[in-house]
């Protein structure tokens, strides 16, 4: 019973972090249709800024999770940056295509130049304990309460977003430019103004990720964006992209799939079963575990 | 009509290739024409080049660094001294990227600049791409750290200054056996070869010993961050010892704070790739680091007096304590000094016959030793325990050396 | 008329290539089995070779039909392992017992072909499924196959360490399967360039097929397509396999030309510039609808790499530039990005290079030039 409620733990210590770094791609990909491949090299962006300014914040006597409010402006410049620099050109000139391998593209140049900066290299560093440590026990299990914040802070970010897109005027334009950009433009939506809108977000919402995974899990290394990337991209296409709950819904389902795999099946075979899995659900729902079908304009 | 151009791109092909021709040729440019490129003479004028293959960029540049400055540092001390048989020696560094075939292009390059004596590379992966050609090449190679048993046994030209994984699988497993546990337990990484190979030799090395290996998880790839389920059914299968074959870098975030945090007290195991693991640790967790026991090539607090020397050298030079490749490459240097000064030459055959010689006993930093039958050293291993310090960093202490003689 | 030029152009061509090859065998035999010739120029030619497949098979799928596949390298792995353990087994099972001779040449290519036949295999099995879905989610699909593919060959057993992954797999290739040292592979590098320029053959008839015009079709616009009476999903699942044939292939002259298999070399990123991103890199920086471009972006691509690692005049340089080289694969992304936005569609474009045509081509692109010139003169006198 207590390997049952263990393997539980794992997967929601797992799948909180997938789902928070899901939001992110699901957000990017709601409005401009774009595979962010970029998005988890901002997390790495984020998790190095946070560790090169836990000491600035530690001596202004704040604690050291206050370091995420400098990573959140310095992802969301770098999010802006590349989207103005990289995928604006591409996207008035190219294909969807051709925006999908600049993103890659994009992805292989921050870890690269991450790994060319001194300060950072290739090595990895060990990141200072973000929240004081501690949890409640279940029979003989330990829950965490980072854990449980990051829970938390996923559900909340997730209904702040959602009400956000639905509710507010701002929110009204993205959905409107993800629909039909023209017509968007015809209504006196700056369309420019709200995608760099949305990459300040998304890319926000990476520092914030960035933080939550290193106080889980400290390690951070250069091509971390690729390798925790893929899980949460998948998150998010197993909950159906561009979907705000289905983000994380499909984050904690890959955590806790990794989770049983590793204690029930084959410890070494849990990627393979997360990769089996997402193709199962696509070739089921195409468009993802709460995604809609939707019929193709002639 | 459009059909006409299929062919022509067999053409383009040709062209291409022959365009390849010219830039492949003009890069080996410094190679001697007359050479016969089979026993390529290595020494050219008054230096002596040594080749060293390491991977100096991409995820495991820290190794390349360690091996290269270790070797940069024994190179400087050499020349001061006067160097080899009078010839001042020169380091030829190439950049593998950890890659077989990048490594295998390095290799050609420096052979075909007449290089005879290589130190490289740091991964048995990569280094098990040139061990054949060395031997066709008739090209002598130190491997400064590639532990896979078969690096050296199907070649001749192959040495290394450290010891196979079955050694330090050995080593591990009787260190389990003189601490009185019969029943242990693995946790490794199927996608990685260092680990898995070190699995195999330790459960090997267990059967003979008679140790039971009782549970055996593993995780998909080094990637992977979390450990607490494969601990969990440690903790399950009600074991106190647990040979996980890490590196620094999972060991000290990852898989001794989680497996503590699963409930398992236990003895954990591992082997040279715990190396500078303190650095990777959050200050946090130090309390986690108890009952931690791995095998190294050498003791960085050995207060041998060729070890004192050569951490106070390297960390004159190079600002930092020294890593078990720096040692490695540093011994991988004095090795082919030795071999040249009893062959009395720097004719790769005559070097290599030098070294082929087991009774020759070469005293490094990573221990004193004598090469094997197949060119592996034949040394025993300091066995070293992490300690909590109480102040949120980790000490090293020595607790033994299983000397080779034990393992027979 | 038109039959007439076809002959023509084949016979040109196969004159050609006759010549040259002969100018080449006759190079081999003047400097064969000798210095850099032999260490670096051979093994270079190996190399391009499997690149070449490599890029010019994934730019069936990405230029010709138009679907992003992100595990490409994930059938080069199957057609590595499948030709080394075929090689082995043939061996242990004393089909030939040393590496010479007609037996061996012809064991070559039969694990050639074996793994260029598994790999399709795959390909059919994993593109069926996959294909349904389409752009993004096929990307993330076949990144994941790609993924998988390392993952269980890291779990089998007659692959794992005791069997090809390293070190003895390294020796025993070497020594009894499909590995080749210095020495055969400059002896054998016929069959490295015959097979690829057989492949390149053969993928370019494809795409000059009323198959390779439908895939077209499909690329430029599937409703369309389909309305046309194309069947999408068949022609789809038929690029796909052809497409993973010859990545099969690629990875069995890997083989060959390594003879150390280790998974690390078919993910989705690594150090080296073999893995499924880099191929795609290659196929958009030649040309999406180029082979040409992909032949060309996959022999700049090795060069660059190679000089980087390994040129002279690198430590040459200014110590600036000297470390903007330590670090390659930033320049690679610099360069894709630049070339994406301004060539949105690869160096190349469309473009193939043809030996018939390559007057007509050059006439037309000078009297494009010259145009484009005047126009700028009459802009300039109008301003």
């Amino acid at each position: 019973m207590s390997t049952f409620i263990q393997t539980v733990i794992v997967g929601l210590r797992l799948g909180s972090v997938y789902a928070l770094i899901a939001l992110g791609y699901t957000m990017v990909y709601g409005i401009i249709r774009l595979i962010n491949f970029a998005h988890g090299d901002f997390i790495m962006v984020g998790g190095y800024t946070i560790i090169f300014t836990v000491p600035l914040a530690l001596a202004l006597g704040l604690p050291a999770w206050a370091a995420v409010l400098a990573a959140i402006a310095v992802c969301a410049l770098v999010g802006m940056g590349t989207e103005i620099i990289a995928y604006r050109p591409v996207r008035k000139k190219g294909t969807n295509m051709s925006a999908l391998i600049t993103a890659i593209a994009m992805s292989l140049f921050l870890e690269n130049l991450a790994q060319a900066i001194p300060a950072i290299g290739p090595n990895p560093k060990v990141a200072d304990q973000m929240f004081t440590a501690g949890g409640f026990r279940i029979g003989s299990v330990t829950f965490e309460y980072t854990t449980v914040i990051t829970i938390v802070i996923s559900a909340v970010i997730m209904v702040v977003l959602y009400m956000f897109t639905q509710k507010t005027r701002l929110g009204r334009a993205m959905r409107c430019v993800s629909e039909d950009k023209a017509a968007a433009t015809l209504m006196g939506i700056n369309v420019n103004h709200t995608i760099i809108l949305t990459f300040a977000i998304g890319s926000a919402l990476a520092a914030v990720a960035a933080l939550m995974y290193m106080a889980q899990y400290p390690r951070i290394y250069t091509t971390l964006g690729s390798d925790l990337g893929i899980k949460a991209f998948v998150s998010a296409v197993l909950g159906g992209i561009g979907i705000i709950p289905g983000a994380v819904l499909g984050g904690f389902v890959v955590g806790l799939f990794e989770s049983f795999t590793t204690s029930y099946i084959s410890s070494s075979l849990s990627d393979a079963v997360v990769f089996l899995i997402l193709i199962v659900v696509l070739l089921l729902k195409p468009a993802g575990i709460m995604g809609k079908n939707v019929g193709e304009k002639v | 009509m459009k059909k006409t151009k299929l062919l022509s791109l067999l053409l383009a092909l040709c062209m291409v290739l022959s365009l390849a021709a010219c830039g492949g040729s003009s890069s080996g440019s410094s190679a001697p024409a007359e050479s016969s490129g089979d026993a390529a003479p290595a020494a050219s004028g008054d230096t002596l080049k040594i080749g060293v293959i390491s991977p100096n960029t991409g995820n495991l540049a820290a190794y390349g660094t360690g091996i290269h400055t270790g070797a940069e540092l024994a190179v400087e001390e050499i020349n001061a001294a006067g160097g080899i048989l009078g010839q001042q020696v020169e380091l030829v560094e190439l950049d593998d990227r950890a890659d077989p075939t990048e490594c295998l292009n390095a290799f050609n390059n420096l052979v075909s600049q007449g290089i005879g004596l290589i130190i490289g590379s740091a991964t048995s992966g990569a280094t098990s791409a040139i061990t054949g050609p060395a031997n066709e090449e008739e090209v002598v190679i130190i491997a400064p750290t590639a532990t896979a048993d078969s690096i050296t046994t199907e070649d001749d030209y192959i040495f290394r200054v450290c010891y196979a994984d079955s050694a330090q699988g050995a080593i591990a497993a009787a260190y389990a056996k003189t601490a009185g546990y019969d029943k242990v337990g693995i946790v490794y990484c199927a996608g990685d070869v260092y680990s898995s190979g070190l699995k195999d030799s330790f459960s090997a090395a267990c059967a003979e010993q008679g140790i039971e290996v009782v549970a055996t998880e593993s995780s998909a790839a080094l990637t992977t961050t979390e450990y607490t389920n494969q601990f969990t059914a440690m903790v399950n299968a009600g074991l106190d010892f647990v040979y996980a074959p890490y590196y620094y870098d999972v060991i000290g975030p990852y898989v001794i704070p989680q497996a503590r945090a699963a409930g398992y007290d236990g003895v954990i195991m591992g082997a040279d790739g715990y190396d500078t693991t303190p650095d990777y640790v959050r200050e946090a967790d130090a309390p986690a680091f108890n009952n931690i026991y791995w095998t190294n090539h050498y003791f960085a607090g050995d207060t041998s007096e060729k070890v004192t020397s050569f951490v106070a050298a390297y960390k004159d030079k190079f600002g930092s304590e020294p890593s078990a490749f720096g040692a490695t490459g540093y011994d991988s240097v004095y090795v082919y000094k030795a071999a040249i000064e009893a062959a009395g030459s720097t004719d790769p055959a005559a070097v290599r016959d030098a070294l082929a010689d087991t009774s020759t006993v070469y005293e490094c930093v990573s221990g004193t030793f004598s090469f094997d039958e197949s060119g592996t050293p034949v040394k025993g291993a300091p066995v070293i325990t992490f300690k909590d310090n109480g102040d949120g960093t980790i000490g090293m202490e020595l607790v033994d050396v299983v000397e080779a003689s034990d393992l027979a | 008329m038109k039959n007439n030029k076809t002959a023509q152009g084949i016979l040109l061509n196969t004159i050609v290539i006759v010549v040259l090859f002969a100018l080449f065998q006759a190079l081999t035999a003047a400097f064969g089995g000798a210095g850099s010739f032999k260490l670096v120029l051979v093994p270079s030619l190996w190399q391009c070779c499997y690149l070449i497949l490599l890029a010019a098979s994934l730019n069936l799928v990405l230029g010709f039909l138009g679907q992003l596949s992100l595990g490409h390298c994930g059938f080069m792995a199957i057609g590595a392992y499948t030709a080394a353990l075929l090689s082995l087994a043939c061996e242990r099972a004393g089909v030939f017992t040393d590496k010479s001779g007609a037996v061996y040449i012809l064991i070559i290519f039969a694990c050639i072909l074996a793994a260029g036949l598994l790999a399709a295999v795959t390909g059919l099995l994993v593109g069926i499924p996959a294909l349904r879905l389409k752009g993004d989610y096929l990307a993330i699909i076949t990144l994941g196959f790609g993924m998988i593919i390392v993952n269980v060959i890291n779990n089998l057993p007659f692959c794992g360490q005791d069997g090809l992954a390293q070190g003895s797999a390294a020796a025993s290739l070497y020594k009894t399967g499909l590995g080749f040292g210095s020495k055969a592979k400059v002896t054998y590098l016929w069959i490295a360039l015959l097979v690829t320029v057989l492949c390149v053959t053969l993928m370019f008839m494809f795409v000059r097929s009323k198959y390779g015009r439908a895939i077209r079709a499909i690329r430029d616009d599937e409703i369309a397509a389909s309305a046309s009476g194309i069947n999408v999903s068949s022609y789809k699942v038929l690029t796909f396999t052809y497409s993973a044939f010859f990545a099969g292939v690629a990875g069995a002259l890997y083989a060959c030309a390594t003879s150390s298999l280790s998974t690390a070399s078919f993910a989705f990123t690594n150090a080296g510039i073999l893995n499924s991103t880099f191929v795609v890199v290659m196929v958009v920086l030649g040309g999406m609808g180029s082979l040409t471009g992909s032949i060309v972006a996959a022999v700049i691509m090795f060069f660059v790499n190679y000089q980087i690692a390994n040129g002279s005049w690198v430590a040459a340089l200014p110590p600036f530039l000297n470390g903007v080289f330590k670090y390659p694969m930033l320049v690679y992304a610099v360069v894709l990005i630049v070339v994406i936005i301004f060539r949105p569609r690869g160096i190349f474009g469309t473009y193939e290079f043809s030996l018939i045509n390559l007057a007509g081509d050059i006439r037309r692109a000078r009297v494009r030039r010259a145009e484009a010139k005047a126009e700028r003169k009459e802009a300039k006198a109008h301003a």
